[in-house]
């Protein structure tokens, strides 16, 4: 029965750290959307503005995955059902 | 994957990753039973497979390419030249072999699912090591440039209350790049594995043929090109960013 409640709480668990996914979305559409703009208003220096959209779009990507990686953790390598 | 507890969850989702046909190789070395794991197995893969396509590749070069095979050759010198000189300036012009061969590695590394194999990138000790090498680069570019004091002296820049972050952002960039490479492949291939599971319920297993192409498409090909090529970015931008004076 415990481990049953732990099991399911940690399926929800997992779901629900993956809500985190919306910030990197949110910002990399802002990044990608402004990456256009400024190619748009600049075309000849896309090169460079889409280097620096990549590093933008990386460092705006890494707080989802660390919830990627509690998600995992909670599915892969439970570490509360060794405390029962 | 992590080998910690294997709950009842964990055996439903192991099932969902991909198993190569490679296993781990078992031997007994100085009275010690040493363990090579299958992502370091699949890695010789890859390295046997670059270095007998480049091998071919660079052979009977002429000064005036007459053939193809010298035409993609130095299709690929040039690219990488190229990168390297746009993001890192002519300076760092021995950095264009690393950067070319991590490409090459990274890339075959993360599209070896397509062809049955597990992918080595989806094993976090696989791509903490390729961090450390950048961690490592970073850390001889900053002594190299600025001498042991310079090295110090940009800890304390632009005011000495920045020190404890400067430290931890020197820690915190390798663990993010190691990270990301690692989050991104293995959820493809646990997205990957659970679409196939799903579908193989439907119409008898008949609807897994042919529809999680379409996500293998996107997640081990374009995701991997994208990702080798934000490691490889990320590398470059780290490297100079180091340079102290």
């Amino acid at each position: 029965m415990e481990q049953a409640i732990v099991l399911a709480a940690s399926a929800i668990g997992a779901g629900l750290a993956m809500i985190a996914g919306l910030g990197p979305g949110i910002g990399e559409g802002y990044c990608g959307g402004k990456a256009v703009e400024a190619v748009g208003r600049q075309p000849e220096a896309s090169g460079a503005i889409t280097k620096q959209m990549i590093i933008g779009d990386a460092l705006a990507e890494t707080t989802g995955l660390y919830s990627l990686i509690i998600a995992l953790l909670l599915m892969y390598a439970n570490p509360f059902i060794g405390k029962l | 994957m992590p080998n910690g507890y294997i709950g009842l969850l964990a055996e439903e989702a192991r099932s969902f990753t991909v198993d190569g046909p490679l296993k781990s190789i078992t031997f007994d070395f100085l009275g010690k039973e040493w363990i090579v794991s299958e992502s370091v197995v699949v890695q010789w893969v890859v390295m046997l497979v670059l270095a007998i396509f480049f091998f071919v590749l660079g052979r009977n070069l002429k000064v005036v390419p007459t053939t193809r095979r010298q035409m993609i050759a130095e299709y690929i010198v040039g690219t990488f030249t190229g990168q390297v000189d746009d993001s890192m300036g002519p300076r760092y012009k021995a950095y264009r072999p690393y950067i070319g061969a991590l490409f090459c590695f990274i890339f075959l590394s993360c599209i070896m699912g397509i062809f049955g194999l597990r992918n080595p990138t989806s094993d976090v000790s696989v791509t903490g090591a390729w961090a450390i090498i950048t961690f490592v680069l970073v850390f001889y570019t900053k002594i190299k440039t600025g001498g042991v004091k310079g090295f110090l002296k940009s800890y304390v820049e632009p005011a000495p209350f920045m020190l404890p972050f400067n430290i931890i952002g020197d820690f915190a960039n390798p663990v993010a790049q190691a990270l990301r490479l690692f989050g991104n492949n293995v959820s493809g291939m646990v997205i990957g594995g659970l679409v196939y599971f799903a579908l193989g319920g439907i119409a008898g297993g008949l609807a897994s043929i042919g529809i999680p192409a379409v996500l293998s498409l996107y997640f081990d090909l374009f995701s991997a090109f994208i990702q080798s090529y934000i490691f490889v970015t990320l590398t470059m931008a780290y490297v100079s960013m180091a340079e102290t004076d």
